[in-house]
């Protein structure tokens, strides 16, 4: 599930405060000290941001998630310094402990995007869905007092319909297959 | 007095619009709209049943008190409206042929459930082979399953039944059935129960439409998680007496469903500034477009208040006119999908 604007406001002012308060993001993102309270223990809960004494930080699989992924609104620059000064940490903590294995930082930890096969621009493959599919009435097996009971009827006056549909075919050609299919978008636009 | 070309035109299609049906299928409910002299009928169903004990007793009771039931080989579903009841009544879940806006897929009774809700619904068609457009999903953004299976199965369901269906995507007939004064320019959300969609539509031409699978049905399971309550508890709760611009003395629930409100209409408007984002060649729309507003989960009071409220602050990039409460939110769907068939019907 991707970032709302407001999480991503919350994870930028995370990062850029290291650690903080949740007044603190409070008084940088806006909103209630409740509903900022429960978006951080959202947060917390998809692993983006952890919570000690006191404090929310980002929490490390939050960043590497964060920074494979083109959320927008989320301040990529701050991160990748973010993720670099706990990379070093980690580093750091390391060496001490195990002395002699040399490990090296990457200053760009930006994670490659996996693309797999791309199509080219222009050249989107086109699957046709007009086919006719067979479908068997399951439903005859079944017994109801629907028909007996009756069905709830609503009516309202029709008014403006007709020319709304006057309207709709001057400005639409209906037929075809229906309106559902992206085939008919982004071609048939007109300029005001 | 001497009449505009387009009231003729008017004229000429009076007896001929008559034919045609719009079916909204939804999460919640199945409901199909048809004209009948100068009046629209909607004919509907709740889309939600309740197994109870089968024996001949329970269904006398049942009949007695015109309560809708459907039995199944030694089951026996009570349907509609009084699923909820009963649900509610016994602590209990109902249970739904469709989920997030497609047929269900862990519901083992969805098939048939929705056939005969939806043949209940929609009835036998005037003539063989007359339109009906019904509403169908975007695709989700924020959810791996593709919504064809669904397409499919509806059509070909309506087919069996003698009509010639056509698909119609769910924010489009929104957009249909409102926006006409403003050439159908504009977005239309739909807050369903299991899915928002949304379209923007530049002169009735769809420009983007998607979903997102989390609506109400998401709300009523958040909160029933975040105040340890069944969903269907806080759903009834949801539709009879939430105020969503109270700002102050609400209960436990109420505070939860104020909390998820404002988190669902603030990732459904960031979904669409992350597609306008997107979107290439968008056209140049000069004057500011209006948002219609939908669905169920738009009905709490106070709703079109907090999605201006919160769109003030998160803004679209292209400037915004109105937003308003389609005029009948419920019958909005069902309605757009009426003028298409009727569209269509009028050309043969």
């Amino acid at each position: 599930m991707g970032l709302t604007g407001t999480e991503a406001d919350i994870i930028n002012c995370v990062a850029r405060l290291r650690m903080a308060k949740k007044d603190q993001i409070r008084r940088q993102v806006g909103f209630s000290l409740e509903y900022i309270g429960f978006l951080c223990r959202d947060l917390i809960r998809r692993c983006y941001l952890v919570f000690s004494e006191g404090h929310y930080f980002l929490a490390k699989d939050g960043i590497k998630a964060l920074l494979a992924e083109e959320t927008p609104k989320i301040d990529r620059k701050l991160l990748k310094e973010v993720a670099e000064e706990v990379a070093r940490q980690i580093s750091g903590e390391l060496k001490r402990t195990v002395k002699g294995i040399k490990i090296t930082v990457p200053m760009n930890i930006g994670i490659k995007k996996e693309t797999g096969f791309e199509t080219p621009p222009g050249e989107r493959i086109k699957i046709n869905t007009d086919f006719d599919f067979p479908i068997e009435d399951e439903s005859l097996v079944l017994e109801s007092n629907i028909d007996k009971i009756g069905i709830k009827i609503e009516k309202e006056k029709s008014d403006d319909m007709d020319k709304t549909v006057r309207l709709f075919k001057k400005m639409h050609k209906p037929g075809g297959n229906g309106l559902a299919s992206d085939s008919q978008s982004h071609k048939k636009g007109r300029k005001r | 007095m001497t009449k505009t070309k387009d009231e003729k035109g008017i004229e000429n299609l009076k007896g001929q619009i008559r034919k045609g049906k719009g079916v909204d299928i939804g999460t919640m409910f199945v409901k199909c709209a048809y004209k009948e002299g100068d009046e629209i009928v909607f004919r509907s169903q709740r889309n939600a049943f309740f197994e109870v004990e089968h024996t001949d007793f329970t269904k006398k009771i049942l009949d007695n008190s015109k309560v809708k039931y459907i039995i199944k080989e030694d089951k026996l579903y009570v349907v509609g409206d009084e699923a909820l009841q009963f649900a509610n009544m016994f602590n209990k879940e109902t249970r739904r042929p469709l989920s997030r806006g497609v047929i269900s897929p862990s519901e083992k009774e969805a098939l048939p459930m929705i056939e005969l809700l939806i043949k209940s619904v929609v009835g036998e068609p005037t003539y063989k082979g007359e339109i009906v457009y019904f509403s169908v999903p975007g695709e989700p953004l924020d959810a791996e399953f593709n919504v064809l299976y669904h397409i499919k199965m509806v059509e070909g369901f309506l087919k069996t039944l003698g009509y010639t269906p056509k698909p119609i995507n769910e924010g489009h007939a929104i957009i249909l059935s409102e926006l006409a004064e403003e050439d159908f320019t504009g977005i239309g959300l739909s807050f369903g129960g299991g899915m928002v969609n949304v379209c923007l539509s530049f002169m009735s031409v769809p420009i983007f439409k998607f979903s997102v699978a989390k609506s109400g049905d998401w709300i009523d399971q958040q909160v029933a998680m975040a105040v340890d309550e069944t969903a269907s508890r806080v759903s009834a709760i949801k539709e009879s007496s939430l105020d969503l611009s109270k700002e102050g003395d609400l209960s436990k629930i109420e505070s939860a469903l104020s909390i998820y409100y404002n988190h669902l209409i603030e990732y459904v408007i960031e979904n669409i500034k992350q597609e306008f984002a997107k979107a290439r060649r968008l056209p140049r729309i000069a004057n500011p477009i209006s948002i219609i507003l939908s669905g169920g989960t738009s009905l709490p009071k106070g709703f079109s208040g907090r999605f201006k409220q919160i769109l003030d602050r998160l803004k679209l990039p292209i400037p915004v006119g109105s937003v308003r409460m389609a005029s009948q939110p419920l019958r909005s769907v069902a309605k757009g999908a009426l003028i298409a068939a009727s569209a269509d019907e009028s050309k043969k």
